[in-house]
């Protein structure tokens, strides 16, 4: 308990710097161009990150994609992309618990930040990837992102996706993106995840 | 006098029906399904494993090899019989599918003696019987079994099932799961003859694909989902994709590496083959369900869960596809749009 209080104190320092250097909003500035090489993990083990996996290939990113990288295999990246969400079968795949794997995830984010790499939050599993350990991963790390992409409808807006593609319902990432004047991407479908990567990262496509 | 001649005649009786059981118990039981032109080989699983000829555990495995050559798929529905969705997809593709790259073998009832009648494991009202009405007006009956091998088909459980050879402890009665006892044994239980004839034949087919078709209950996180053995993540990954854009959302997972005796698992690591478990949700493993409709539940209605077994497979596979050599590809149609299968009557897509 005393070590997930540690945690919590250390992701909050972060959260603040990280508000205090970007201050940016989809209003206020113009979007972020994020830049390439790219390093593709999962916070959580979900398999969704071998979706983002694929995403990446469609979208014509330079990129490496670890499930599980060390933060030796920052070096040399400009972008770190967390997908987020936990599995139980991927966590024991991994050999760690929860509580493991936040402690590996600020780490690893901690150190991009101590070089200097901007942060892309992707969370593209729908409300079937919501769940306490998937929004602890969420909660801890959403916030400490320049970018969130999730699939999952703008609360403003009426989704007209099957429910339990909505990864939003409840407004979460909303919220965060809200709270820490973060940029915020809904899509409808995983797949449209393509063309915002594309925009985020000013990729040339053929038409 | 006619009392004693009536008891001699029950007595008589008896004796021919138990004789009848006895048969029956040791026999194959055979299921109406109706090999469409695309079937060019009928064959048996015991054809792998001869010891396995004639005992309720021999299965008919049908064989759809096309024109053009190419890679080898294994479809097994019915590793759980009482999971009818996979059972219904593999029928359809056995009487309705055409293959015109590679050969795809087809097991509708993985587990033969699972499938003779419904032990009631999960919800004791489900029926035996499922009807289907074609589109000539003809209703076809199809049996619906239970989850694991019959009691009087195999030895008493053991109080602890050892799992072979990883030694992982189960319950006992998971000894007759077909699906905690792969890679099998050759001279073991009959669940592990079962499994180890199939693995004979991914092995000596050079099967590049193995698809094994589940259902969940209703409520379960397992319903809608592609569980991957890590080798073949991309494909599930790329599949999902393709799936959602076509209206079906699936969930994926990894097959854990502790998941022994489980399909995903094993096939993935004793052979080459890239394998995926496939799960649609069914009402009749909902245990809170009374009186479960497997057919015509309103929420899940048979034909949208056989939709989705065969909209997933065939991606799973067209992915796979794209991923290999030119002459390991493998390509099927059917004569119909799948999609169209969602609101239907089944039956009208069956011979």
């Amino acid at each position: 308990m005393k070590k997930r209080l540690v945690w919590i104190l250390i992701v909050a320092v972060i959260a603040f710097a990280g508000v205090t250097v970007g201050q940016e909003t989809e209003d206020s500035v113009d979007p972020i161009v994020f830049e390439q090489p790219v390093l593709i993990a999962s916070i959580g083990q979900s398999a969704g990150a071998q979706q983002a996996r694929i995403l990446a290939m469609k979208a014509g990113l330079d990129f490496t994609f670890e499930q599980r990288p060390t933060v030796d295999m920052l070096d040399g990246n400009a972008t770190l992309i967390v997908v987020l969400g936990a599995s139980s079968k991927g966590l024991g795949a991994a050999g760690v618990d929860m509580d493991g794997e936040i402690a590996w995830g600020i780490e690893l984010i901690t150190r991009a930040r101590e070089l200097e790499m901007e942060i892309i939050a992707m969370h593209i599993e729908g409300g079937a990837r919501r769940g306490p350990s998937s929004d602890l991963a969420t909660t801890t790390f959403a916030l400490l992102a320049d970018h969130i992409v999730v699939k999952g409808g703008d609360p403003e807006v009426e989704w007209t996706e099957a429910e339990e593609a909505n990864g939003n319902a409840d407004g979460l990432f909303t919220t965060i993106a809200t709270e820490n004047e973060i940029t915020i991407t809904y899509i409808a479908r995983t797949l449209d995840a393509v063309e915002v990567l594309q925009q985020l990262f000013v990729v040339e496509t053929s038409d | 006098m006619s009392y004693r001649l009536s008891w001699s005649a029950a007595c008589a009786a008896l004796v021919v029906v138990l004789g009848a059981l006895c048969v029956s118990a040791t026999m194959p039981i055979s299921h109406d399904i109706r090999p469409g032109h695309g079937v060019t080989e009928l064959r048996w699983l015991s054809d792998y494993h001869p010891a396995l000829r004639g005992t309720p555990g021999d299965t008919p495995i049908y064989v759809l090899e096309g024109d053009e050559p190419g890679g080898s798929f294994l479809l097994l529905g019915g590793t759980h019989p009482n999971e009818i969705a996979g059972v219904m997809a593999a029928t359809l593709f056995v009487e309705r599918a055409s293959v015109s790259k590679g050969t795809v073998f087809v097991i509708p009832h993985a587990n033969n003696s699972a499938s003779r009648y419904n032990d009631g494991t999960y919800n004791e009202t489900s029926p035996q019987w499922i009807e289907l009405t074609t589109a000539s007006g003809e209703v076809r009956t199809f049996h619906y079994g239970s989850r694991r091998t019959q009691v009087e088909d195999q030895e008493p459980d053991p109080e602890v099932f050892v799992h072979y050879p990883s030694g992982i402890e189960f319950d006992g009665k998971e000894a007759r799961n077909l699906n905690r006892n792969h890679p099998g044994i050759a001279d073991g239980t009959l669940t592990q003859q079962i499994s180890y004839a199939l693995f004979q034949l991914v092995e000596r087919e050079e099967a590049n694909v193995v698809v094994d078709m589940h259902e969940s209950s209703i409520t379960s996180r397992l319903a809608h989902m592609i569980v991957c053995h890590p080798r073949a993540l991309d494909i599930g990954a790329m599949a999902t994709l393709d799936l959602e854009w076509a209206g079906i959302i699936m969930k994926l997972e990894v097959s854990q590496e502790e998941y022994h005796g489980l399909s995903h698992r094993e096939f993935g690591d004793y052979t080459d083959a890239y394998v995926f478990l496939i799960e649609t949700p069914n009402p009749g493993q909902e245990r809170s369900i009374t009186t479960p409709d497997v057919v015509n539940d309103p929420l899940a209605p048979l034909a949208d869960r056989v939709r989705t077994q065969i909209s997933t497979f065939t991606t799973l596979v067209n992915n796979y596809s794209l991923m290999s050599s030119h002459d390991e590809q493998i390509e099927f149609t059917f004569p119909f749009e799948v999609h169209d299968l969602v609101g239907s009557n089944l039956g009208e897509y069956l011979r």
